[in-house]
């Protein structure tokens, strides 16, 4: 896996390029800029093909999340990763342009509350509807909620938005 | 009077699932059906949500294991390999000739083992139940070797970040290469029951139509990805533990139709025969574990003797591996398509985090696009030949 990191850092100038300690090529962008470096990926470089996208909550460092996108080149055979970093603040949707980021921007959404902006339906994936927080967040606990039993139902009433169901 | 009413035509909203039979575990379609025509189809998962990612956070790299196990449920060893890669690449650590053979050799097997049940399970969605007997009967022997090896016959964890669990005895080895050596003649009779089958044939071709653009957009992988004509094998792309040095092919069929996806994993079936006859034979000696003692712990008679030893193997058992801080992905090519762990370490002995990119995710969120302007009835078909295992979807 040979990275040209010229060619990547000539095609977009705007972003900060590196290489991960896997030794896939990372570019980090400003989330203003997000569509349209994917769509420079996608049209320019040939990285068409959709592979992955997930968030990483870093709680003491500042801006909190980062989300990775990870697109791969049929041509060259080869993965390139995508970041981009919020505080918690909306993130444009890429799904106009890979229609496959549509279940994993809706499964941050669901488990890190990040909200994409231009999402044709940016509701629960995982949890129940009516949940409340975002579980995959650092700071939500691990066990935090009841098991909800019938005979526990309305008695501990301090759940995770369990109480709310049925 | 009579009151003339202009005839509306009406859709019909139903579900299917999540307790169906044919949804492979817990997938729920909304359908708007209009007459038997899908108008259009809304898969909901969720179900078998059980926190696996958040459940990494509070587990050892090695406990965290275990639970890789229980993703894909049918391909337990791929979903060890993968994780061990990405650890192992966060390390840079070296793994032994005789391990990487033998993580092939695993590998191989355990794609049988699931495609068996693809293949199964593909004919009982569509009414032929005699052959999903005989694959299970396949898969049962499979089982016992697997419980022959690790003392699970599922949720084996066999393969460690390091290497191996243990050796294979050489009993076992043979064991395996006489299942093998039958394994071909029960291809044989699964594709007497189906392949040619003209009922089967009538369900399948032309069925559930997905286009390679399409796929390509929507992350589809695998045999789901092959069968629409691209040959996108990671085995052959990006090949990881030496497969380049292997000689098989990667299976391509060009409809992207249901029984194109079939004839894809049938194919495979012989080919991962193939690779592992192939990895039997060339078995090499020596050990399967790593030197490198901050992956594994060093061998049992070393504690005695050697102070080293016993440090590290206190270290390893009371906090712990911690690889070097990073983020790493090295995906395999899972039964179902590219399957790889996203870890990010910052150094201490417990993942920051644990994603997994899962096949079935992406391929089941495809499946409106196969199923949609098809008859309820192909829906099935649809379904059974994505071959999904809802365990990793919602992992």
């Amino acid at each position: 896996m040979t990275v040209p990191a010229v060619s990547l850092a000539e095609a977009l100038p705007h972003a900060v390029h590196g290489v991960s300690q896997d030794g896939i090529p990372y570019i980090l962008v400003r989330p203003d800029q997000l569509v349209e470096t994917v769509r420079q990926c996608r049209d320019d470089l040939d990285y068409i093909r959709w592979i992955d996208m997930t968030a990483v909550d870093e709680l003491e460092v500042q801006p909190r999340f980062e989300l990775q996108y990870m697109l791969y080149s049929m041509v060259d055979r080869r993965w390139l990763r995508l970041k981009t970093q919020t505080d918690g603040e909306p993130v444009p949707s890429i799904v106009s342009v890979f229609p496959g980021a549509n279940w994993y921007e809706r499964e941050v959404f669901d488990l890190f509350g990040i909200t994409f902006e231009g999402h044709p339906n940016m509701t629960r994936l995982m949890m129940p509807d009516d949940w409340v927080g975002h579980p995959l967040r650092r700071d939500y606990p691990i066990g935090g909620e009841d098991v909800d039993f019938t005979v526990t139902r309305g008695v501990l009433g301090t759940g995770g938005g369990n109480e709310l169901r049925g | 009077m009579a009151i003339e009413t202009p005839r509306i035509r009406d859709t019909l909203h139903i579900n299917m699932g999540p307790q169906h039979p044919s949804t492979h575990g817990v997938l729920r379609l909304e359908l708007e059906l209009d007459g038997e025509i899908v108008v259009s189809c809304k898969p909901i998962i969720g179900y078998l949500h059980t926190g696996i990612e958040k459940t990494f956070e509070a587990k050892t790299y090695l406990h965290g294991l275990t639970l890789t196990d229980r993703m894909d449920y049918l391909n337990p060893m791929g979903n060890n390999l993968a994780y061990c890669l990405s650890i192992e690449k966060l390390f840079e650590c070296e793994i032994t000739e005789r391990a990487t053979v033998g993580r092939v050799l695993l590998a191989e097997l355990t794609r049988i083992n699931s495609h068996l049940v693809f293949v199964g399970t593909a004919g009982l969605d569509l009414g032929a139940s005699s052959v999903f007997l005989y694959c299970l009967r396949e898969r049962e022997k499979l089982q016992d070797l697997f419980e022959w090896l690790s003392g699970q016959r599922m949720m084996t964890s066999f393969i460690r970040p390091g290497g191996l669990a243990s050796d294979f005895e050489p009993a076992w080895l043979l064991a395996v290469g006489a299942f093998l050596d039958e394994m071909p003649n029960r291809v044989d009779e699964y594709e007497s029951l189906l392949t040619n089958n003209p009922l089967f044939k009538e369900r399948m071709i032309g069925v559930g139509v997905l286009k390679a653009d399409d796929a390509i957009a929507y992350g589809v992988t695998g045999p789901a990805l092959r069968a629409c004509g691209i040959p996108q094998d990671l085995r052959k792309t990006n090949p990881y533990l030496g497969y380049e040095t292997y000689d098989f092919d990667a299976i391509v069929a060009d409809a992207g139709d249901c029984y194109s996806r079939y004839k894809v994993r049938v194919a495979e079936l012989r080919e991962s025969v193939k690779i592992a006859k192939q990895a039997l034979q060339r078995m090499p000696g020596g050990t399967v574990r790593t030197a490198n003692r901050k992956v594994m712990p060093p061998p049992r008679e070393e504690l005695g003797t050697s102070m080293e030893s016993l440090i590290h193997h206190f270290k390893l058992f009371t906090e712990g591996i911690r690889p070097p801080a990073g983020e790493a992905y090295v995906p395999v090519e899972s039964p179902r398509g590219e399957l790889g762990f996203y870890i990010v370490s910052d150094g201490s002995g417990k993942p920051v985090r644990v994603h997994e990119r899962a096949p079935t995710f992406a391929n089941v969120q495809a499946i409106p696009l196969m199923a949609e302007g098809g008859l309820v009835a192909d829906l099935i078909a649809v379904i059974a030949s994505m071959d999904p295992v809802m365990g990793e979807v919602d992992r």
